[in-house]
């Protein structure tokens, strides 16, 4: 079993003492029903706190006023894509919070699409069916093992490298600067697209 | 030459397990159980709102049949895709495979060349029949075998387009 999987299955064992009711969550689906699904999930599992947008265009129009901590996202809508909603989140300076965690739900399963997802600055990838366990550790993933941000020139977003990359032993091919420390800024809700 | 800024990597506060917390405490079996059990229930909702996305896929394929362009195509794609994630988590798998077969005829094929109708006819025809007999079980021989000729039918046309466009 890879490590990072071993690693989220024994998170799964500390999910009793997560306080969902706490996070606010955003469901972003043109589709009701597979927004109706996964709301059912979230709030078996405690969620209460749950906005939901049937379109990119309405998710970003009120993204400042529902503020959420995760946010689960369709790809395939009408007008605004997934993607372009990612895009504008991580890279706008008009976007409220360019860090939020960003679980994309798909229909999509090939290897580029997988690609794309994560250029345009996905925390998480879950190709569709749907199930309990599947977002149960897209949870636990972006909760107990967020990934270190990135900024390059054509780039912003969580580091693209799989997290099993960690077992590397090779040289570093990334010329990395100095580290940004944000440990110390109270809220990253206060970010903006100016600031990262 | 200038020289490309190198990447800057950051680890920005962990707000999600700040909110959260979370100890060690033994899985919340309760949770799950919870969140399947709701599961449970909205299954009895799955045929009802499978049909609902068949109903999408069949009125955008009369849109496109009727005119043919860009963005009837685009809709046609989009309920098929819809459909094929929206039936693999509705427990219609077979349905799931056969929008899958024909989102990948559509999302391949040159968006500047007619689409073969009668592959797509016979695709959204099957998605019909499948639901129709309410048929779920991936081992299902008609089924399969009618799948696998759809599928091969789409590797075909896929086939002759990219030789064409080699040709060309």
């Amino acid at each position: 079993m890879p490590r990072a999987l071993e690693r989220v299955e024994r998170a799964g064992q500390a999910m009793s003492g997560y306080r969902f009711d706490k996070l606010k969550i955003l469901v972003v689906d043109d589709n009701q029903h597979m927004r109706k699904l996964v709301v059912t999930i979230l709030q078996a599992f405690g969620a209460i706190h749950i906005h939901e947008s049937p379109t990119g265009e309405h998710a970003w129009n009120n993204l400042r006023e529902a503020n959420p901590d995760v946010i689960f996202l369709d790809w395939q809508m009408e007008a605004m894509s997934g993607i372009d909603f990612v895009k504008l989140v991580r890279t706008s300076p008009n976007s409220p919070n360019p860090f939020v965690p960003i679980i994309m739900l798909t229909g999509h399963t090939h290897v580029d699409h997988v690609r794309l997802a994560r250029d345009a600055g996905v925390n998480e990838f879950l190709a569709k069916p749907v199930s309990v366990k599947a977002i149960l550790s897209r949870m636990i993933s972006v909760i107990e093992y967020p990934r270190p941000f990135v900024r390059t020139k054509s780039y912003f977003g969580p580091c693209r490298r799989r997290r099993a990359s960690e077992e590397y032993r090779g040289p570093e091919r990334r010329n990395v600067v100095e580290p940004t420390a944000l440990d110390d800024i109270p809220n990253n809700e206060n970010q903006d697209g100016r600031h990262v | 030459m200038s020289k490309e800024l190198p990447a800057e990597v950051f680890m920005p506060p962990n707000m999600l397990k700040a909110k959260v917390g979370g100890t060690a405490t033994g899985l919340d079996v309760a949770a799950v159980k919870r969140a399947e059990a709701a599961m449970e229930t909205l299954k009895e909702e799955f045929s009802d709102w499978i049909a609902i996305d068949i109903k999408k896929l069949g009125e955008a394929y009369d849109a496109f049949v009727a005119s043919s362009n860009r963005d009837t195509r685009n809709d046609l794609f989009r309920a098929g895709h819809d459909l094929k994630g929206q039936a693999a988590t509705f427990e219609f798998p077979l349905i799931s495979r056969v929008a899958s077969s024909l989102s990948k005829l559509i999302d391949t094929f040159d968006a500047d060349e007619p689409l073969p109708l009668p592959i797509v006819d016979a695709h959204v025809n099957a998605i019909r029949v499948i639901y129709r007999d309410k048929i779920k079980d991936i081992s299902n021989l008609t089924a399969i075998t009618l799948i696998e000729e759809l599928e091969r039918r789409v590797h075909q046309s896929l086939e002759r387009a990219a030789a064409k466009a080699t040709r060309q």
